[in-house]
């Protein structure tokens, strides 16, 4: 990146130089793939539309888009929809930043010591592999149907990406790397943040978005099997209800809501951070 | 060199390596006694697998090891220490750190100030000739800058004793002899101990001032031979007229030779 644009900066100014000619097919690119999706989604809200006015019954089997968007304006009207909104996306927030906050930590602590490193590596594996709603049934006989069951699923399923992504990656560091530091008269915790920390960064960059995205399956399954709140609520009373189109409205909102974060938050950051690291460790 | 309080003492020193298959031991190191005096380089060079880097890892306090003693300045050593500073055969200066912030590590773990850090840093980055380099990071530097770097980190964090491991066996022929002229320049500047681990019989001969030959495994102290000539006069394209250095590098070559063909009949 530098380097082009120090090319442009040296050509005269209005002259259309390589970078200016990259920027503008990558711009074209952009709007190509803007038009795609806005075709692709019309396709499959007109075929929606025609499958729903086809079958008989549609309010109770498949609601058509435009009674999904009338359900939730009535919803926003009523406040329903951003209460139960904000009441999941503060779920995830709060149980993924807990998860992050000890996961990280933990990962390098158990990479401290290789031979610990080594024997701990299967059994985090195990435990990242049982997924969150593996889990629930234990969850729920201990806490009952309560929020505590839901953030303690949370924790857990973000928690175990994250540590066990941090712990390969301390082990992939070479080991020449800590005995550097170490014959400088680095204590464990100074090899802990100067080598292990900045060495894993680009598995926890990855290991983040993985715990996030479980974390957040964590909290719609969460709060169907034991909320009280929140999206995975509103689905799931739907279905009990009949409201059929409150229930596709949280899942497009699931949805919806998981690719913009993903899209513009999530992956920016773990790309930023692997490229550079890339760069800094090439 | 008049001074005569050693800084590094070994004393029967003597290294088993486990083998945990066929429940045998490698021997690698047979009581090994040696003493480096303040302001001396010594080289040990002797045979591949004799036992240099076993030496060299248990004086760093990365090998624990069992049977003799080990001290420096009188402290007996018992891991890693600021005391004593490592160059590596392969470079380990951090990726993710730039030339003057890894030159910098051992003062910032020491929590040096910034200011007085990096005019420390500044001084070494210039001995070694990285000046320029400061911001570059390892991989923007070729091999040989790599192990300057590496060098200047190990002066700047000023241990009582530099341990190298062969450290200029990873580069160019061309790099390494100015590489070798540069540190002959460094240890008379700087009046640092050093310990050099070399397998190359020119380059033992040309830095040190006592040349330890081992033997081939178990490492045995074999021979030892002096060196005495001048700091300012070693350049290399002076040396190969030196009677002092020929004579020197002859014999530490024979003594070698049959150390290498000791290790081949095995
Ligand atoms: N971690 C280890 N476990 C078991 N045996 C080892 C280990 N490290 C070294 N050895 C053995 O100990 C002996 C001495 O090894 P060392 O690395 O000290 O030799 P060296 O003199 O440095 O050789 P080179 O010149 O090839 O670097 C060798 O036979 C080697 O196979
Ligand atoms: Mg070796």
């Amino acid at each position: 990146m530098q380097k082009k644009s120090s090319v442009s900066s040296l050509t005269q100014p209005g002259q259309r130089t390589a970078f200016d000619r990259f920027m503008w097919q990558f711009n074209q690119l952009l709007k190509i793939d803007a038009m795609n999706l806005v075709i692709l989604v019309v396709v499959i809200l007109i075929g929606w539309s025609i499958i729903s006015e086809s079958i008989p019954n549609p309010a109770r089997y498949l609601p058509s888009p435009l009674a999904v968007v009338l359900s939730s304006v009535d919803m926003m009207v009523k406040g329903l929809l951003p209460s139960y909104f904000s009441d999941t996306l503060t779920r995830l927030v709060i149980g993924s930043a807990i998860g992050l906050a000890a996961g990280i930590p933990f990962g390098l602590l158990l990479g401290l010591n290789r031979t610990v490193a080594d024997m701990f590596h299967p059994m985090m594996n195990f435990f990242q592999s049982v997924s969150g709603i593996a889990i629930f049934p234990i969850v729920v006989i201990w806490y009952g149907n309560s929020d505590m069951t839901v953030l303690v699923v949370i924790l857990y399923t973000s928690f175990f990406p994250i540590a066990f992504n941090v712990l390969s990656g301390v082990r992939e560091i070479p080991i020449r790397y800590v005995n550097a530091a170490r014959t400088l008269g680095a204590s464990r915790y100074q090899v802990m943040k100067d080598v292990l920390f900045p060495g894993a960064m680009p598995h926890i960059a990855t290991g983040s978005r993985l715990s996030i995205g479980f974390a957040w399956r964590a909290v719609i399954a969460g709060e169907m099997l034991a909320g009280r709140q929140g999206l995975g609520w509103m689905i799931f009373t739907g279905q009990d209800t009949d409201s059929t189109a409150e229930v596709i409205l949280g899942m497009v909102m699931i949805g919806l809501t998981w690719i913009i974060l993903d899209h513009y938050l999530l992956r920016p950051i773990e790309a930023d951070t692997i490229e550079r690291w890339g760069l800094v460790q090439r | 060199m008049n001074a005569v309080s050693a800084k590094l003492v070994v004393e029967g020193l003597s290294h088993h390596y486990p083998d945990e298959y066929t429940g045998e031991s490698v021997h690698a190191l047979e009581d090994i006694n040696l003493e480096l005096y303040e302001g001396e380089l010594v080289s040990v060079v002797g045979p591949s697998g004799c036992g240099k880097s076993t030496l060299l890892n248990i004086l760093a306090g990365l090998l624990p090891y069992k049977v003799g003693t080990a001290s420096v300045d009188g402290n007996i050593i018992d891991g890693p220490g600021p005391d004593r500073g490592v160059v590596f055969q392969e470079h380990a200066i951090l990726p993710w750190r730039t030339v003057a912030k890894n030159i910098g590590h051992g003062l910032e773990i020491r929590g040096i100030l910034k200011s007085e850090r990096d005019r420390r840093v500044q001084e070494f980055i210039d001995l070694v000739g990285l000046t320029g380099f400061e911001d570059k990071y390892p991989h923007e530097l070729s091999g040989g800058m790599k192990q300057r770097c590496q060098v200047a980190r190990t002066l700047c964090s000023d241990p009582v004793v530099m341990l190298m491991d062969e450290p200029f066996a990873a580069v160019d022929a061309q790099t390494r002899i100015t590489l070798q002229e540069e540190l002959n320049r460094i240890a008379q500047a700087t009046q640092k101990t050093i310990l050099f681990i070399t397998h190359s019989v020119d380059e033992a001969a040309f830095l040190a001032d006592r040349c330890l030959v081992f033997s081939a495994r178990p490492g045995q102290l074999k021979e030892i031979v002096e060196i005495n000539i001048p700091r300012e006069k070693r350049i290399w394209a002076d040396m190969n007229n030196d009677p002092d250095f020929i004579t020197a590098r002859d014999r530490i070559l024979k003594s070698v030779r049959e150390e290498v063909s000791v290790a081949k009949e095995e």
